[in-house]
């Protein structure tokens, strides 16, 4: 066990954490505005992982175009789930607990919608990037590289979308405020919009990159539990949060399993556990209490 | 509004009933009913599907000809959705409702296992295809009365795996990765370590993984350190593809060894990662002698290809064929005693079950090599299961 080990190690665990920062996005971006864990995210990146296989598969697109076909399906479907499930309870002021509520609901609708019309049965990406570049011993795979490289693009557009135009302010005012932001005549509606359909694009590609890695099946949602627990672990609501919880958590989820794969899991949630105990604002969250 | 609910509860319940009524009403008058049940959704639906396929295929067939004792056969098919708790029911509705006098099935011990206490109540036979585990038939000693399987055991193939590793390929150091939650893959690591061990070989790494896990990265990484010849990967083909992929993006280029339960057409959907590796067979899957069986099923099924469960059902019907030939009347009791009386030659050889622990006696299992650019196998050989 030299160096060269704990570096490849290392190299597996910010791939690993790299895709679920794609996804633990999501999360906190919702959060952010409407204070409760959109677990229909879930649902939306599974039918992303969906529509890249088919429009690989059966379109036969390249797969840049395969690749955007997924972030505009997973948008669309993430801002039809606003408008047909939240949307009636933000206007009747529901408890974040209905929107939980409704958010599980959708999830487990969008599995079981996938089964009855697709079916059950996992498929397999084409092979695209088999090949993997060597530094030294170390081996990265081009998939992993190219999920750290549209990780850390998207992200980085997200960051300049929310930190530099005006919609970006808007989001910012009603994250801190939305009853003020809507007052100083901020379309809330607006806003609630460009962040599903941002969060949903980012699930799309999330999706893509998941299923090439690994594969897709209408349970794939489940994987996402894990990048709530990093986006908890980062601090929900806050984005660099987030891809910093994702990333440290993909990072030692690594190397437990490494010592013991059967620790992997029990790990992660005892992670969870100790977090909202401890510090139920993450690692950069905003003190806030309600996280669920 | 009070009036047109009640009008919708009275439709709905007339609906109801109706579709219980059209549910038991498939039975056409005087026919042998015949069950069988696997997963037809979910990880193993490839190899249900491929199952219930065959199944319907040859009781077409053999009804064209007149059916068996001059009677039509009737085949019910149920989904177990690859769920032991699922399988219970399926079994319990196939034995109380349907009242079959035989089942074929389901395509996994863990399900053949669950199953045992249903088929004792109802006391229907169940003839599996693909059931590996020593459990299936025999459990603390004790011979399920019930339970027959027409493949070889999980000893049986650890033990063909460790003869082909060590003696075939004279690899003398082997790797291991495997689904600690799985008894299939328990099962066939123990006995290969045993045979290999005992032959001289070297397990140089054991690393496991829970099922569901979809990264496999930290443990192949292990793997690769521990500079193995071969990893032995005793799972089913999903995991075998995903580990194959990251274990070539991780730069390890060692061939794989896979039980029964990777062998799958699904594999060459990943061609050019899993080339060169292994799989163990109940059957060759590109044994020319099969070519017409593969033909009639793809002409029947829209080209679909044949699995190796395909050829397992095969020869389980042949088998129950010629039970009931021999029992003389569709009786459930009758069958099961006839199936350690009567001897076919399938798709796997010849076929005696044996009366003391239900299991066939001298099969062997073959060795194949995945061939990638072709997507094809390539046959290796053939090894003796005894």
């Amino acid at each position: 066990m030299d160096l060269q080990y704990y570096l490849q190690q290392l190299v597996n665990g910010i791939c690993l954490g790299g895709m679920y920062a794609l996804m633990s996005v999501g999360y906190s971006l919702v959060y952010s505005i409407m204070s409760f864990s959109n677990f229909a995210h879930g649902g939306v990146i599974m039918v992303g992982a969906y529509v890249g296989f088919f429009a690989l598969t059966a379109l036969k697109v390249p797969f840049l175009v395969a690749f955007l076909l997924c972030g505009v399906g997973s948008g669309l479907l993430a801002v039809i789930i606003e408008r047909l499930v939240y949307s009636p309870l933000r206007k009747r002021r529901a408890p974040s607990l209905y929107f939980i509520i409704s958010a599980m609901g959708a999830s487990i609708f969008l599995e079981n919608f996938v089964i009855a019309t697709i079916d059950g049965t996992p498929r397999n990406y084409p092979t695209l990037f088999s090949n993997s570049i060597k530094i030294g011993s170390l081996s990265l795979g081009l998939d992993s590289l190219l999920m750290i490289i549209v990780s850390a693009v998207s992200l980085f557009v997200l960051m300049i979308i929310i930190q530099k135009t005006k919609i970006g302010l808007a989001i910012r005012a009603c994250s801190y405020n939305e009853k003020a932001g809507t007052l100083m005549g901020i379309n809330s509606s607006l806003v609630i919009f460009v962040v599903f359909l941002m969060g949903g694009v980012l699930a799309g590609f999330a999706g893509m990159l998941y299923g090439m890695r690994f594969i897709v099946k209408p349970t794939i949602g489940q994987v996402t539990n894990k990048s709530f627990v990093a986006a908890v672990f980062g601090g929900l609501g806050s984005l660099p949060g987030a891809i910093v919880g994702s990333l440290l958590l993909g990072i030692m989820e690594i190397f437990v399993a490494s010592i013991n794969s059967s620790l992997r899991d029990l790990f992660v949630y005892a992670l969870l556990i100790l977090v909202l105990i401890i510090k139920p604002s993450g690692l950069m969250g905003k003190p806030v209490e309600d996280k669920a | 509004m009070k009036t047109s609910r009640k009008l919708m509860t009275l439709v709905l319940a007339c609906l109801m009933v109706a579709g219980v009524l059209v549910g038991c009403g498939g039975s056409k008058g005087d026919t042998i009913k015949l069950g069988w049940m696997g997963s037809l959704t979910g990880e193993q639906a490839a190899y249900g599907i491929c199952e219930s396929q065959t199944l319907k295929m040859m009781v077409e067939e053999k009804n064209a000809q007149g059916g068996i004792l001059g009677k039509q056969i009737e085949l019910i098919c149920y989904d177990t959705k690859g769920d032991a708790q699922e399988a219970v029911n399926v079994a319990k509705r196939l034995c109380a409702q349907d009242k079959v006098c035989a089942i074929i099935g389901p395509n996994a011990s863990g399900q053949c296992i669950a199953i045992q206490s249903v088929l004792d109540q109802y006391k229907v036979p169940d003839l599996s295809t693909v059931a590996t585990n020593e459990k299936v038939t025999v459990q603390d000693g004790k011979l399920k009365e019930y339970n027959f399987r027409v493949c070889f055991l999980d000893p049986q193939q650890g033990k063909i795996a460790g003869s082909f590793v060590y003696d075939e390929l004279k690899f003398d150091k082997a790797a291991i990765l495997y689904d600690i939650n799985d008894d299939y893959a328990k099962g066939l690591k123990d006995n290969f370590i045993k045979v290999f061990t005992a032959k001289g070989g070297t397990i140089v790494a054991e690393e496991a993984y829970t099922g569901g896990d979809t990264d496999f990265t930290a443990q192949l990484t292990k793997i690769k350190e521990a500079d193995p010849q071969i990893i032995f990967t005793p799972i089913f083909y999903q995991d075998f593809i995903m580990i194959h992929k990251q274990a070539r993006t991780l730069g390890i280029e060692l061939p794989m060894l896979g039980g029964d339960g990777c062998a799958s057409q699904v594999l060459f959907d990943a061609a050019d990662a899993v080339d060169g590796s292994y799989v163990i067979n109940h059957v060759s899957l590109v044994d020319p002698a099969g070519d017409d069986f593969r033909k009639q099923y793809a002409d029947k099924w829209n080209g679909a290809k044949m699995e190796l469960n395909g050829y397992m059902a095969h020869d389980a019907f042949l088998l129950w064929c010629a039970a009931v030939e021999k029992a003389g009347k569709a009786d459930p009791d009758a069958i099961a005693k006839a199936y350690c009386e009567v001897e076919v030659t399938g798709m796997a050889g010849k076929i005696k079950i044996s009366a003391t622990d239900h299991n066939p006696v001298g099969k062997s299992g073959c060795v194949e090599q995945i061939d990638g650019k072709n997507k094809t196998y390539k046959f290796i050989t053939y090894i003796a299961a005894d």
